[in-house]
Order: structure tokens, then C-alpha cells, then sequence
């Protein structure tokens, strides 16, 4: 027992030392916090499959073989690289390897909103950090609260709504292991509007480990839609943690795709945290390979009369393997919720694997909740038909998969979001 | 309204809290292997017997309480517990004459005394009925009728000594020794349970029934079941159990074993309602039981339906290993919940062979303070071609204090697998109430009925004698917790 122990704890300290060689003081981070958060990583360790939440999801083992060295190690990266990553209808903002690049950077004025980086902050703002995202509930938190990057603030003042979607530009470009703690907090204030488009690329030439944590709160009355694209490509592994509070008549709207990435891990943690608002979490992954794609969501019921909704769909091909795990609470108080959740997957393979475990905890009695899952193969029915009016086996299966798929990609408002996505689930397939 | 009924149901008393006053022949207090050599050498056991039981122990000993279930609790302490109590005289029983009067009068206020007074008046029952008093069998009834079938109901025992071939071959085959705390603590001290075999091509004529009871204090109930169908074989098998009203906890570990060969069927019914604890949350029975079947050949089925209204703390997952191709797994289940009752059930498919197919369907009632909760896991192995499984799971919850969950479990490892899982959470809808109340039936009966019809479906597949227990022991666990 006691040797399993050691060697636990033995790669979060592997990680823990690596990183401090190369990590400088983070000044809008008070020094409790971070102390505290190195405590909590030493305690907890490193999430391994052991871990209830991480079942699905051995980040120790990834790190223990992948990452036994971080070298912190990066390309500079100019205009021409990003170029390509950006989005035409909108904002474009870039954050490299963990730290918001001004530079690179779209320019513009917007009443209402405030584009900063972490460093930049006021003291009042800086009190908002860690006020979502807390150290003690996952050690990975924890690990990107002590060593975070100098990441992006994004503000939208009282009552204005912007009228262009703000598109954010994640990207690594380590030419050694490297592990990057990217962080942002987007604080969207009373009846404000805005729709945010988070997308994560990997240009680098070597492996990263990428532990990304966003707090986002919505006030009271506001609106965020939010697109996350992920497009990281073999040799980056990644944890992207979603801690989002929202407040009275808001509405919270995530759209996730996941295109490629070797281990992708989402956690998207949302609380409902006064009456009448509404959450709803969609996503869609195709993944081949020796792909794991993890899908995490919690939706935190704390006050009455709220919905959320949440749909998931999936295509695991080759060897990879598809999650999905999805918890709704409700508490006590929280009379009245209407929670839904479904997650639907297709295996098109005999070596590949689904993992479902949608949860319900729930500890009020006037609530409508509901889950259903499903998994199988295409539907050979279907198939026959297709292929009866003279279309060929193997367009017939895409165009299956694509019908399958197509309520998800129907939801992107932006056209060329939606093309990109479009086209690179297509080349998937 | 409400509260007026809740009051009334939680003044409700447990019914079968009686003690009975037998002279038991116990075990000092406490675990170690002078007290398994202890059990086994009172039970006059072989030698193999003894090292299965010190093999388990020793396992145990290096194995750690699991503590993942919804649930939370003192933790028992196992030097604190008799590991074994017999009730005394024990003699062999020729005739139920000789039982002990005070056993019978036992007996009759469980209510399960009738086939024994038929039996004894020459009208026939059709259940054969195994007692299990403190972990010892006391009576089998109908042994000889069933032996002319060339069917063994025994209590485990009388099988270690008459068919030690049989037990060795099939003991620990679903649930080995080193399955999970509770299976190796009660492969290590088990004192009884029955034992069940039925031979190629034989339809049992009767029910078999298993009832346990836990009677004296300070003890732990370690019983052990286990259920052979050879080729083309059927049975259904029932069992039911009770126990006296304590303050302390006391602790039932369980192993129940179902293996099926080819074409074989066994039904497994269970109405479990242990002493679940005053409306304090104090006392009750622990009651954290391994049960599984394994179809282990082509065209067998194994269906679990259990009813569980009692125990503080339940930890169960009756669970189905198909094994052989176009083999069946079932489990219907209703589980209730009130005061501060906790429940963790479910169950576990594991598909290996081809075409093989499991249906889940669990209801949840949770009412007081109490917590229910559904895990499950439905896992298709790699090549287990053409498998399906549909599950559903539905809570009810009564009262803003209770909880329910549903922890389901799916993984999946083969493209032609065509899985389904469904689950709700809601409380009895006005509208269903108002519906009853405008025909004139009062709020009581209401509900009453809706519960019913809510749990139908897992009722139906009860055999006749206990889907009317069950029906009534619904209605008193949950008379009026909703208003």
C-alpha cells in the first residue's frame, strides 16, 4: 500500500519540480493562494484513474510517461501563424502558451468592454480570481493556480450587448515538453451580452500538456453564448476546466467541439446560483486513434425555478475512446428545476470504446429531471435504404453520420465557425 | 395535510421488531482465525472447508472497508461482533414438532408459519421454505417431495457434508473469496444458508424460499446461498428476512451465488426488510450483500427482482456475468426509502458472449430524510457481438428532505452493441392526485395506488404470494408521506 502511495505522489512532485525551475513570481496572485494551492496539489496528487471523477481519465499515467521532463521551451510566433487561426466576423485575441500577446492581437474599441491581461489588473479585479475556480475542489485547479500564466480578463460592462462575437485564440508553441497553465476571467455584468468563441491549437513541434481553467460569471439578466473549438492535433493533451457561475434570469450557453487532440478532458462546471436562469451545455466530438476524449459537466442546482439542458454526441472511431459523464445536482432549495440531460455515441469500431455515466443527485422534490443515454452502431436500416437508391456504402455511412451530427453544428450562428467545424468533421469521417 | 400524515407514518412502528427468547450457543465476541477454526470445527466441516475459510480470512485482512458507495455510516467494528449464534437445542429435527414452541410462535408472527401448519394438516403448499434463524437453518421444509425430483434444497451445512463435490465445484465460482470486503469476510465466517441444486432437465415443481432472520443481539448475520441449475433446469427462488428492534446497528454480509447451465433459468426474488431503524436514524441493520449470477452457458437466464423496503444502510448489486452466448440477465427492483434510511443498489451486467441481452429496470422511493440511490454498470466486453442491454431508472421522491441518485455506469468496448439508458426524477404529479381525489378515492389510497402502478411493472414479476407482501408492505412504508 504505502509503495502505491510514494509513487503517487512521485509524479506530482516530478511536475511540481520541473515547474518551479522555470516559473516566475505571478504578481496578480496573492501568495496565500498559491501556497495554498501547492499544499492541496501535494495532498491531492494528480488525478489518476482511481479518482472517481477521472475513472475514464488517467492524467497521472499521461503525465508520468509523457511529461517525465518540462522543459518550458517555446517558438516566438508572429502575425503569419495566427493568421490562419483566425475568425473574420469577429475579434480575434490571441493568448500564447498561457500569456495574453497584445501584439498579435486584434485592436479595436468596443463600448462596454475591456480586454486586459491578468497582470494588468486593478486590486478590485484581482479579487475576483480564484473567487469561482477554487483550488480545493480539483487538483488541477490547483496546479494552474500555482503556476498560471499571465492570461486574458474580459469584461463587458452593465447593459451594453456587443454586437461582434470576441474570438479568443488559445495556442501552444512549445518545440520541447512543455506544460502551460492558461487562465482567463470573463466577467460579464447585469444585462450585458456577448458571444465568446474560445478555439485551442497546438503549433508547436513537440508535446504539451495544456491545464486551462476559465471562471466565467454571468450577472444577473446577462447572456454568454460561448463556442469552445478544439482543433489541438496528436501531440497535445489537455485539461480544459469551465468553472462558471451564473446569476438571476441569465442564460449560459456552451457549445463544445472537439475535432482532434490525443487526450482531451472538458470540465464544464456550471452553478445556477440564483432563480430563473437557464445553462445549457452542448457538445460534439469525433475522435480516431489512439484518441481519449473526456466530457465532463456538473450542473449545479442551487436555487428554484432554473433549466438546464445539456446534449452530448460522439463518434469514436479506431482505437480511441469516448466519455462522457455528466452530473446534475439540485439541492434543497432548489424547488422547480427542469434538468435534462442526453448523450447519444456511435463506435464505429470493435477497438474502440464508449464510457457513459450520466448521474443524478438530487435532493428536491418538486423537479422534473431526466437523462438518457444511448450507444450503438449506424442504424442498418437506414443504411439500406440509402444504398437502395443507388448511394454507395461508404457515402451512405457519412451522410448517416453527418445527419447524426448535424443538430449540434446547426447550433454555431457564426457562418465561418460553422464551415470550419464542417469541414474538419467531414475530413474526420 | 401533509404533515399530519407524515406524523402518522413516522409514529408507524417496524411491525416484526420482536425478540424471541431462545437460548443461543454462541461464539465469543470478536474475528480472528481461532474463531473461524472455532465455527468450522462447531459445524463439523472437511478440511477443505476450513482453508477456504482461513484463505478468505487472511485476504480480509489486507483488504480495506470500501467507502465509495452515497452512503455514510460508523463503520462496524468486527472485534465487536458474535460471529456466530445458533439457537439452542440443536439437535437434528425429525419432525417440526420438535422445534422449539417459542421458534414456531416466532414463526407464526412473520407469518410464515402457514405452509407449515398446511404441510403439517396434508394440504399441499407450493412453497418449500428454508428458515434461517441467526445465521444457522433451522427447518427445511418439503425435502422429500423435492428429492424425489432428485432436487438438493438443504441448508448449506447439510450440503458441505452430503454433496462436498458440488459445493467444491461451485462454491466462489461467481464470488470469489477475494471479490470485495464483505464477500471475503463472509467466505471467512459464514455459519449457514441454503443451499440449492437442481438436476439436468427438471423443472422445480414448488418455490424455493430462503427466510432469514437476525434474532440474538450483538450478532452479525453471515449466511450463504448458493443456486445450481444444471442443463434445461428451472427455479424459482424467493427470500425474505426480518429482524428485532435494536438500538445498536447490527451487521448482514451476504453471499448469494446463482450459476446456470445450458437453457437453464433461474428466478431469484427477493423481499428484503431487515429492521431499517427508529425515525431517529437510530439502530437498524447494516446490510451490504454480494449477489451474483453467472450464466454460464449458451441459452441460460438469470432474472434478480428484489423489494427492498428495509435495513439503515443497504450496499447491493445483485449482478449477472453472461457468459454464454444468447444468455439473459434481468433486475427489477424497487427500493424504498423513509426516515433516515440510506440505499445504494443497482446492479452490474457484464456481457461477454454473443447475442446476450439484459433489461434493468430499478424504481426509487425516497421519503423523511433518507437517500436512494441506483448504481449500475452495463459493460459490453470486447466481442460480445450483437449485445444489448435498455435500462431504466426512475426516483420518486416524497418530501423536500430525501434525496435520490442515479450513478449508472456504461462502457462499451464493441461497435455492434446497441446499449440504452434512461432516468427520472420527479415527485407523484398533482394532477395524478386530483385525478384519484375526483373519483372519490382519499388521499391515502391515492397515493397508495399511483406507487403502486408507479412500481408495477418490477411487482408483476414477483412471484403471486409475494407481490402481495410486497404490495403491502409498500403501503405501510409509505402510507401518507406525501400530502
Amino acid at each position: 500500500m504505502s509503495l502505491v502511495a510514494e509513487n503517487k505522489s512521485a509524479v506530482t512532485q516530478n511536475l511540481l519540480e520541473q515547474l518551479q525551475k522555470n516559473s516566475s513570481k505571478i504578481a496578480f496572485m496573492p501568495d496565500t493562494e498559491i501556497v495554498s494551492a501547492i499544499r492541496i496539489l501535494e495532498d491531492k496528487g494528480i488525478p489518476n484513474n482511481k479518482h472517481e471523477d477521472y475513472k475514464y481519465c488517467n492524467i497521472e499515467a499521461v503525465l508520468r510517461k509523457e511529461f517525465k521532463t518540462v522543459e518550458q521551451s517555446f517558438n516566438e510566433l508572429t502575425n503569419a501563424d495566427i493568421a490562419p487561426l483566425k475568425i473574420e466576423e469577429a475579434i480575434n485575441l490571441v493568448v500564447v502558451n498561457g500569456n495574453y500577446n497584445e501584439a498579435l492581437s486584434e485592436k479595436m474599441i468596443v463600448k462596454g468592454l475591456t480586454v486586459k491581461s491578468l497582470n494588468e489588473l486593478s486590486s478590485s479585479e484581482k479579487g475576483l480570481l480564484s473567487s469561482q475556480a477554487k483550488s480545493d475542489t480539483d487538483a488541477l485547479i490547483a496546479l494552474n493556480t500555482a503556476f498560471t500564466g499571465n492570461g486574458l480578463f474580459l469584461q463587458v460592462d452593465k447593459n451594453n450587448i456587443i454586437p461582434m462575437p470576441l474570438h479568443v485564440i488559445y495556442v501552444n508553441s512549445g518545440n520541447s515538453s512543455n506544460v502551460t497553465n492558461t487562465r482567463n476571467f470573463v466577467n460579464i455584468q447585469a444585462s450585458a451580452e456577448v458571444t465568446l468563441i474560445e478555439s485551442f491549437y497546438n503549433i508547436g513541434t513537440a508535446k504539451v500538456f495544456s491545464n486551462f481553467v476559465s471562471e466565467k460569471f454571468v450577472g444577473e439578466n446577462a447572456k454568454l453564448t460561448c463556442y469552445t473549438f478544439q482543433n489541438e492535433g496528436a501531440l497535445s493533451y489537455s485539461v480544459n476546466t469551465n468553472q462558471v457561475k451564473i446569476s438571476k434570469y441569465s442564460n449560459y450557453t456552451n457549445n463544445t467541439f472537439t475535432l482532434s487532440g490525443e487526450l482531451v478532458r472538458n470540465n464544464h462546471n456550471v452553478v445556477l446560483a440564483d432563480s430563473n436562469c437557464e445553462a445549457h451545455l452542448n457538445g460534439l466530438f469525433i475522435s480516431n486513434g489512439t484518441q481519449s476524449v473526456d466530457n465532463h459537466t456538473l450542473i449545479d442546482h442551487q436555487m428554484p425555478h432554473c433549466e438546464s439542458n445539456e446534449l452530448y454526441k460522439g463518434i469514436a472511431k479506431d482505437k480511441s475512446v469516448g466519455t462522457f459523464n455528466g452530473k446534475i445536482f439540485v439541492r434543497k432549495d432548489a424547488q422547480k428545476t427542469n434538468a435534462y440531460q442526453s448523450s447519444k455515441n456511435i463506435l464505429m469500431s470493435d477497438d474502440a470504446t464508449i464510457n457513459t455515466k450520466p448521474q443524478l443527485e438530487i435532493y428536491a422534490d418538486d423537479v422534473k429531471c431526466s437523462h438518457g443515454t444511448s450507444t450503438g452502431k449506424i442504424d442498418t436500416e437506414a443504411l439500406f435504404y440509402l444504398k437502395a437508391r443507388g448511394i454507395g456504402d461508404e457515402s451512405a455511412r457519412k451522410l448517416l453520420l453527418q445527419a447524426f451530427a448535424q443538430e449540434l453544428i446547426d447550433k454555431i450562428e457564426i457562418p465561418s465557425l460553422q464551415e470550419r467545424v464542417l469541414h474538419l468533421f467531414e475530413k474526420a469521417l | 395535510m401533509a404533515n399530519e400524515i407524515l406524523e402518522e407514518h413516522i409514529n408507524k412502528d417496524y411491525e416484526w421488531g420482536f425478540t424471541t427468547d431462545i437460548a443461543a450457543d454462541e461464539a465469543p465476541k470478536g474475528l480472528n482465525e481461532d474463531i473461524i477454526r472455532f465455527i468450522s470445527a462447531k459445524k463439523n466441516e472437511p478440511e477443505w472447508m476450513l482453508e477456504f475459510r482461513l484463505k478468505a480470512f487472511r485476504n480480509w485482512q489486507n483488504m480495506v472497508e470500501p467507502e465509495w458507495a452515497h452512503v455514510s455510516y460508523t463503520k462496524p467494528d468486527f472485534q465487536d461482533i458474535i460471529y456466530y449464534s445458533a439457537p439452542k437445542p440443536k439437535k437434528e429435527l425429525a419432525s417440526l414438532d420438535e422445534v422449539d414452541p417459542e421458534l414456531l410462535k416466532t414463526f407464526a408472527k412473520l407469518g410464515i408459519s402457514i405452509d407449515e401448519q398446511k404441510r403439517l394438516s396434508g394440504v399441499q403448499s407450493n412453497i418449500a421454505v428454508d428458515v434461517v434463524f441467526d445465521s444457522v437453518s433451522v427447518k427445511t421444509t418439503f425435502k422429500e417431495t423435492l428429492a424425489e425430483k432428485g432436487i438438493i434444497f438443504c441448508s448449506f451445512s447439510e450440503a458441505v457434508q452430503d454433496h462436498p463435490e458440488l459445493v467444491k465445484k461451485y462454491m466462489g465460482m461467481a464470488v470469489p473469496p477475494t471479490d470485495n470486503f464483505y464477500a471475503a469476510l463472509n467466505s471467512a465466517v459464514f455459519t449457514d444458508g441454503s443451499f440449492c441444486y437442481i438436476p439436468k432437465g427438471v423443472r422445480s415443481p414448488m418455490e424455493l424460499s430462503t427466510y432469514f432472520r437476525i434474532n440474538a443481539s450483538g450478532t452479525g448475520q453471515f449466511e450463504r446461498t448458493l443456486i445450481i441449475a444444471d442443463e434445461d433446469a428451472f427455479v424459482s427462488y424467493l427470500e425474505g428476512c426480518t429482524a428485532p428492534q435494536r438500538d445498536e446497528n447490527q451487521l448482514h454480509a451476504a453471499v448469494v451465488e446463482i450459476i446456470t447451465h445450458k437453457n437453464a433459468e433461474v428466478k431469484y426474488s427477493t423481499v428484503q426488510n431487515w429492521y431499517p431503524g427508529d425515525k431517529e436514524g437510530k439502530g437498524g441493520i447494516f446490510n451490504f450483500v454480494t449477489k451474483r449470477g453467472i450464466c454460464l452457458e449458451d441459452n441460460s437466464k438469470i432474472s434478480w427482482t428484489q423489494v427492498e423496503t428495509g435495513s439503515a444502510v443497504t450496499w447491493k448489486y445483485p449482478s449477472v456475468i453472461l457468459k454464454g452466448n444468447n444468455s439473459v440477465g434481468e433486475f427489477y427492483s424497487v427500493a424504498v426509502t423513509n426516515n433516515y434510511q440510506q440505499a445504494d443498489t443497482g446492479t452490474k451486467m457484464i456481457h461477454i458472449g454473443k447475442n446476450t441481452r439484459s433489461t434493468i429496470i430499478s424504481k426509487g422511493i425516497s421519503a423523511g430524510f433518507s437517500n436512494n440511490s441506483y448504481r449500475g454498470l452495463v459493460q459490453i466486453k470486447k466481442g460480445a457481438s450483437n449485445a444489448r442491454n435498455f435500462s431504466q431508472c426512475d426516483s420518486l421522491l416524497m418530501g423536500d428532505k430525501c434525496g435520490a441518485h442515479t450513478f449508472p455506469y456504461i462502457e462499451i468496448k464493441d461497435r455492434s452493441a446497441v446499449v440504452e439508458h434512461e432516468a427520472t426524477t420527479s415527485k407523484i404529479g398533482e394532477d395524478q392526485l386530483f385525478y384519484c381525489k375526483q373519483r372519490g378515492i382519499d388521499n391515502e389510497k391515492a397515493i397508495g395506488l399511483i406507487v403502486n402502478g408507479y412500481c408495477k411493472e418490477v411487482l408483476n414479476k414477483l412471484p403471486m404470494e409475494f407481490a402481495v407482501e410486497a404490495q403491502k408492505l409498500l403501503a405501510i412504508s409509505l402510507e401518507g408521506s406525501v400530502g
